[in-house]
C-alpha cells in the first residue's frame, strides 16, 4: 500500500536500482564480449586440430603417420592444406587470421564440417587468385563477392596476387579459403599443414589432449582449441581482475549511496513506525513489514534493471556490434549474476537501518512530535 | 524518570492511582506536571524506573514488549494531542489501522457515520480539516470498542467548540470501556467521573 501511495517516492529509489544493475551488468557484459569475440572468431578450431612442422618441412608426412597410428580416437580425415595470414577486426583491434589453401577434393568435406549451409557465389577455381570467405568474416571486413581479400597493396595480409571474394558461404564460423593450387604457386614457405579431424566434438576434444601432451617438446606446433581457451583466458585473467576490483569498488559507492538514499527514505517514516507502535504494532511486525516493501522495491529494481540491461545490450549488439560481426552476449549469466551483490547489499542496508533505527526508537517522542 | 542531557528527570512520582472499568478518569494539570507521562505510562507506553503499573492484577513491566503492544491494540485505544494519521491512508483505512484483524470495514464505516464522517471516509488526511481528523482519531481508538481509551489533551489542537465535540464523542462511544483524558481544561472534564490532578508528577487532589 506504501509503495503504491508513494509512488513519488518509490519510483525514483526504485529507479536508482535499475540505474545500477544496468550500469554493472551492462559493464561487465561489454568486457566480456571480448574474450567472447576472440573465441567466437577462432571457434572454427573446435572442428580440427591444425598441426604444422617446425624447422623442417620434411617432417609433415612423420607427423602424419604418429597421428594416424597413435591417435586414441578414430581419425575422421586428416587434410593436408596450405596456409597465409590476414587480419580479422576484433573491438580490441585486428587479430590475424588464417587464409587456408585448400585442395579443390577437400572443399566439400570442409565445408559439411564448418556448418556451411548456402554459398552465394561459387567455389574459388584451382591456382586462381579467388577465395571464399564466410559470411561473419565478410561482414567484420565488409567484403562483398568481387572485394580483394588479400593482395599486394595488404601489408597485414599480403599475397602477390590480388585474391578476391568469388564465394560467400552462410556459416557461423569464420573462415577465409583459397586453393592449395594458389598458394603452392604464390605463398612462402612450401609448408603443408595438416588438419586433423576427429569423428565428433568430444572426440576432437580428447584428440586435442593427446597432441598436446604428444608432441610436446616435438617438431610440431598445434592449433588446439583448448589452448586457445587457455592463452585467451590467461591473457584477461588481469583483466578480469581489474574488473572485479572496479565492480567490487563500483558495489561499494552503489551501497553507500542506496543506504544513504534508504536511510532518507526511512527517516520520512519515522512518525509512522512511531504512530503504529504507540497504537500496539510490536517492532517485529513493523520491520518484517519495512522488510518486505524494502524486499519488494529491490526485487523489483533488480528485475527491472535486468530487462533494461537486456534491452540495452540487443540494442548495443544491433546497432554496433552485429555490424561488424562482434561478439555481444545480451544474456550473459555472468554479467547479471555481479549485479547481484547490488539487491543484496542494498536489502542488508535496509535491515541494518531498520534495526538501528528500532534498537532505541521510543514512540511517545513520535506521538509528542519531538521527532517531527 | 527520564534522561534529560544526562540529567535524571523525575516526571511522574508517588503515584497511587487505580483506574476502574467503565470509568471516566480525567487528569488535570498544568503544562509539565508530568500528565501526559502518566497517561504513557498508564497505556504501557513507557516503563516506569521504579514503581509498578498493574493491569487486571499483573504489572505491565513483567509482561514482553511484544504483550505491552498486543494489549495496546486489542484492549486500548489512543488519541494523541496532534491528529496523527498516516497520510498515505484514507480516513477509514486509518480507522483500520486500530484492528487489523479480519474485517472490520462495517464497524468503521459506522463510527466514521456516527461521527458525522461518512462522506469523508476515502479522503486523504490532508484533505480534511483539523476537526476531522481529529474525529477520524477518535473513530480509530473507538474501534473494536477497547476496554480503555486514553487520550493526551486530545483538544488541544482545536478550537472549544470542536474540543467539547471531540470529548462527548469519545465519551458516549467508549460503551462499557474506560476513558482517560489528559487535559489542562477543567471545561472538558464536566462529564468525568473522577478527576486528578497532577502538580511537578505528583498528585496534588482526587476530588470525587
Amino acid at each position: 500500500m506504501y509503495l503504491r501511495r508513494n509512488r513519488g517516492k518509490s519510483a525514483p529509489l526504485t529507479l536508482v536500482i535499475v540505474l545500477a544493475v544496468l550500469l554493472i551488468a551492462g559493464i561487465v557484459a561489454m568486457i566480456n564480449s571480448i574474450p567472447l569475440s576472440i573465441r567466437t572468431i577462432y571457434a572454427y578450431s573446435q572442428n580440427y586440430l591444425g598441426v604444422t612442422p617446425r624447422g623442417d618441412p620434411m617432417q609433415t608426412p612423420i607427423l602424419r603417420a604418429v597421428i594416424e597410428r597413435e591417435s586414441p580416437v578414430p581419425i575422421d580425415r586428416i587434410l593436408t592444406v596450405r596456409g597465409s595470414e590476414a587480419q580479422v577486426t576484433s573491438i580490441v583491434g585486428d587479430w590475424p587470421f588464417a587464409v587456408l589453401g585448400l585442395p579443390p577434393k577437400d572443399f566439400d568435406y570442409y565445408l559439411r564440417r564448418m556448418g556451411v549451409t548456402r554459398i552465394s557465389g561459387r567455389l574459388p577455381k584451382s591456382g586462381a587468385p579467388e577465395a571464399l570467405v564466410s559470411e561473419p568474416v565478410a561482414r567484420n571486413q565488409k567484403l562483398r563477392i568481387g572485394s580483394i581479400v588479400i593482395g599486394p597493396d595488404k601489408n597485414d595480409a599480403y599475397s602477390p596476387l590480388p585474391v578476391r571474394v568469388v564465394g560467400i558461404a552462410q556459416s557461423p564460423n569464420w573462415m577465409m579459403l583459397t586453393t592449395y593450387e594458389y598458394h603452392r604457386q604464390h605463398h612462402f614457405p612450401p609448408i603443408d599443414v595438416l588438419l586433423v579431424f576427429a569423428k565428433n566434438r568430444a572426440d576432437q576434444a580428447r584428440l586435442d589432449d593427446w597432441a598436446i601432451q604428444r608432441f610436446e617438446g616435438r617438431r610440431a606446433r598445434l592449433f588446439a582449441y583448448r589452448q586457445l581457451e587457455e592463452e585467451a583466458d590467461s591473457m584477461f585473467k588481469i583483466l578480469y581482475k581489474i574488473l572485479n576490483v572496479i565492480i567490487g569498488t563500483l558495489v561499494l559507492v552503489i551501497t553507500f549511496m542506496m543506504g544513504m538514499l534508504m536511510n532518507i527514505y526511512l527517516s520520512q517514516r519515522v512518525p509512522e513506525f512511531g504512530l503504529l507502535q504507540a497504537l500496539g504494532y510490536s517492532k517485529r511486525t513493523i520491520v518484517r513489514r519495512v522488510l518486505g516493501e524494502t524486499a519488494l522495491v529491490v526485487g523489483v529494481g533488480w528485475a527491472l534493471g535486468l530487462v533494461a540491461a537486456y534491452g540495452l545490450l540487443s540494442l548495443v549488439r544491433m546497432l554496433l556490434m552485429d555490424p561488424q560481426a562482434f561478439a555481444l552476449d545480451a544474456l550473459d549469466r555472468t554479467a547479471y549474476l555481479y549485479s547481484m551483490p547490488v539487491p543484496l547489499a542494498i536489502l542488508l542496508t535496509g535491515v541494518l537501518t531498520v534495526i538501528a533505527r528500532f534498537r532505541k526508537f521510543d514512540p511517545v517522542s513520535v506521538v509528542e512530535r519531538r521527532l517531527l | 524518570m527520564y534522561e534529560d542531557h544526562g540529567r535524571e528527570v523525575f516526571a511522574v512520582r508517588a503515584v497511587d492511582l487505580t483506574v476502574h472499568d467503565g470509568e471516566f478518569l480525567g487528569i488535570l494539570g498544568p503544562s509539565g506536571s508530568g500528565k501526559s507521562s502518566l497517561l504513557y505510562l498508564l497505556s504501557g507506553l513507557k516503563t516506569p524506573s521504579a514503581g509498578e503499573i498493574r493491569l487486571d492484577g499483573q504489572a505491565l513491566a513483567s509482561r514482553t514488549e511484544t504483550e505491552r503492544a498486543e494489549i495496546r491494540l486489542t484492549r486500548f485505544g489512543f488519541v494523541f494531542q496532534h491528529p496523527h494519521l498516516l497520510g498515505y491512508l484514507s480516513a477509514l483505512e486509518n480507522v483500520l489501522l486500530a484492528r487489523p484483524d479480519g474485517d472490520r470495514r462495517p464497524e468503521a464505516e459506522t463510527l466514521l457515520t456516527t461521527l458525522g464522517l461518512a462522506d469523508k471516509a476515502h479522503r486523504l488526511p490532508y484533505e480534511l480539516s483539523g476537526g476531522e481528523r481529529q474525529r477520524v482519531c477518535v473513530a480509530r481508538a473507538l474501534m473494536g470498542r477497547p476496554r480503555a481509551v486514553f487520550a493526551d489533551e486530545p483538544t488541544a489542537a482545536l478550537d472549544h467548540r470542536n474540543g467539547v465535540q471531540v470529548v462527548e464523542m469519545l465519551n458516549q462511544g467508549r460503551g462499557d470501556g474506560a476513558l482517560i483524558i489528559v487535559t489542562h481544561d477543567p471545561t472538558m472534564l464536566v462529564h468525568a467521573d473522577r478527576i486528578v490532578t497532577l502538580v511537578d508528577g505528583e498528585i496534588a487532589e482526587t476530588p470525587d
